[in-house]
């Protein structure tokens, strides 16, 4: 069975390897990207329409996986630091390591539903939902109109419904 | 088939603004108003199954929203950060893919995947004897035999007419046997056996393997899968698995009782993870580390157990490619520095 994978996989994994390798300067996680991206690209069932122009389709995909990358450890790192602060000034809290786990990766489940949303109705969503602060309070934050922050809200609820698996 | 679709946008429309109205009612503490929008959002979403859908969909990525605040000891800053800075990475990135900063984060750090989370299994918690992280134990039996234990240690004991059996379900413990010829005294590890009748040696169970060091007198292995038991004589240290063993090597007995007497690790070129997986046991906090990143680093050291903080440390300065970042108290990482 001579799958297009196969031949994609063939023709071009050297290539997306040195590719990467050159992006990233480190051979390890070059060969992880590359081994995402392929599995990515089995997963997705457009596999055939990126056939044209299979470099450019790889490279688009593992971009993407790039950011996905730097995100999680945009994330992560900024919510270690602020619990280690946070720790520092109370003695008492010292969450689990499962705990921590499980609470990046509920950040990352709700930065992907975020993912794509304008910064305002994100900051919005996030002030409102997370800090609990008033919408009038938002409104003042954000310097725009009451009604406005109920339309950011509303935008960001529906955008996060669309992206955890919406109406097609 | 499109009208369903929009059938839907509107419903999803609609449980969104009655979301945001609950919320806005809480925030505002107003009770009253509360309780009147919760019954009729209630009455909305019993009127049609597909509100009920929508509605339990979104009200399920609330609350793991508001659930980020539990772990932080209800605290939403941290949270608050991580989402921030992961929002400003996905809105900077055209424009950091084409200036190539992205690879600053990527080598920042090592993708977590194969992070080392140490978790005390209920084995552990049920076992005869047990060490805290850090904690040394000496245990003198009925039987006159002393055990001690190093910190993340667990053993369960079984005494019968027959034999004396030791299970060792995790970490390092030196033995005293005491001599009974009518019960031999057996170590048991998921690797194997080791049958003494009297004599003094250290076992380590690592994740993959056991590990006999003799200090006296002789003993007898015997792996799990079978096969002729093995002798193994004071001064030879042999490490075996399921499958069967390497041939023993011969160690410095003298100085690694000394060692263990003065809480020191002594490690001759081993690989790196195993060294970390003996310190972190040592050590009441977490320490991560990706195991496969690591594998290939062999270390020579003597380590002090009881400041493990020193111990990574000297790790440390003696592998310069090593990266040792406190992130809080109790959660440290290990990994490759990226390369300038």
């Amino acid at each position: 069975m001579h799958s297009p994978i196969h031949a994609l996989y063939a023709d071009h994994h050297g290539w997306l390897l040195g590719w990467l390798r050159r992006r990233l300067g480190c051979p390890h996680g070059a060969a992880d990207v590359a081994h995402d991206t392929f599995v990515r690209i089995l997963a997705s069932r457009d596999a055939l329409l990126g056939l044209r122009e299979p470099r450019a389709y790889l490279t688009t995909t593992a971009q993407h996986l790039l950011i996905d990358r730097a995100r999680r450890q945009a994330l992560e790192r900024a919510y270690l630091a602020e619990l280690a602060a946070l720790a520092d000034s109370q003695p008492g809290l010292a969450p689990s390591p499962e705990e921590t786990l499980a609470a990046l990766q509920a950040l990352e489940q709700i930065s992907a539903a975020l993912d794509g949303l304008p910064p305002k109705p994100a900051r919005a969503f996030l002030l409102h939902f997370l800090d609990g602060e008033p919408q009038g309070v938002i409104a003042a934050t954000l310097g725009v109109s009451t009604r406005m922050v109920r339309k950011y809200l509303v935008q960001a609820l529906l955008h996060c419904h669309a992206a955890t698996g919406g109406n097609a | 088939m499109s009208a369903t679709a929009r059938d839907n946008d509107a419903i999803a429309a609609e449980a969104a603004q009655w979301l945001v109205s609950l919320r806005d009612d809480e925030t505002q503490g107003n009770a009253a108003a509360l309780a009147r929008t919760h019954a009729a959002f209630t009455a909305w979403k019993a009127a049609d199954p597909r509100h009920a859908e929508a509605a339990q969909r979104m009200e399920a990525l609330l609350e793991r929203v508001q659930g980020l605040r539990g772990q932080a000891g209800g605290n939403a800053r941290p949270a608050q950060a991580a989402l921030n800075a992961a929002l400003s990475t996905g809105q900077r990135r055209r424009r950091a893919a084409r200036a190539g900063a992205v690879l600053a984060l990527v080598l920042a750090l090592a993708v977590p995947a194969a992070i080392t989370l140490r978790a005390w299994p209920p084995a552990y918690l049920m076992a005869d004897l047990r060490t805290s992280a850090g904690e040394w134990q000496d245990h003198q039996l009925a039987d006159g035999t002393r055990i001690a234990l190093r910190g993340g240690s667990a053993v369960n004991l079984r005494y019968d007419a027959a034999r004396r059996t030791l299970e060792l379900v995790q970490g390092d413990i030196l033995v005293d046997v005491a001599k009974d010829a009518a019960r031999p005294f057996v170590v048991q590890t998921a690797h194997g056996r080791i049958r003494a009748l009297g004599t003094r040696f250290m076992v380590e169970r690592r994740p993959d393997a056991t590990v006999l060091s003799m200090l006296e007198s002789t003993t007898e292995v015997q792996p799990a899968a079978g096969g002729a038991p093995l002798r193994v004589q004071a001064g030879e240290r042999l490490r075996f698995t399921a499958a069967g063993a390497e041939p023993a090597t011969q160690w410095d007995a003298a100085s690694a009782e000394g060692a263990w007497r003065r809480h020191q690790l002594v490690v001759n070129d081993q690989p790196l993870p195993e060294v970390l997986d003996a310190l972190a046991r040592q050590r009441p906090g977490y320490l991560h580390y990706d195991r496969a990143a690591l594998e290939g680093i062999r270390v020579s050291a003597v380590l002090p157990l009881d400041d493990t903080g020193r111990a990574l440390q000297l790790l440390v300065d003696g592998l310069p490619q090593l990266r040792v970042r406190m992130v809080t108290r109790y959660l440290a990482m290990v990994d490759v520095a990226p390369q300038p």
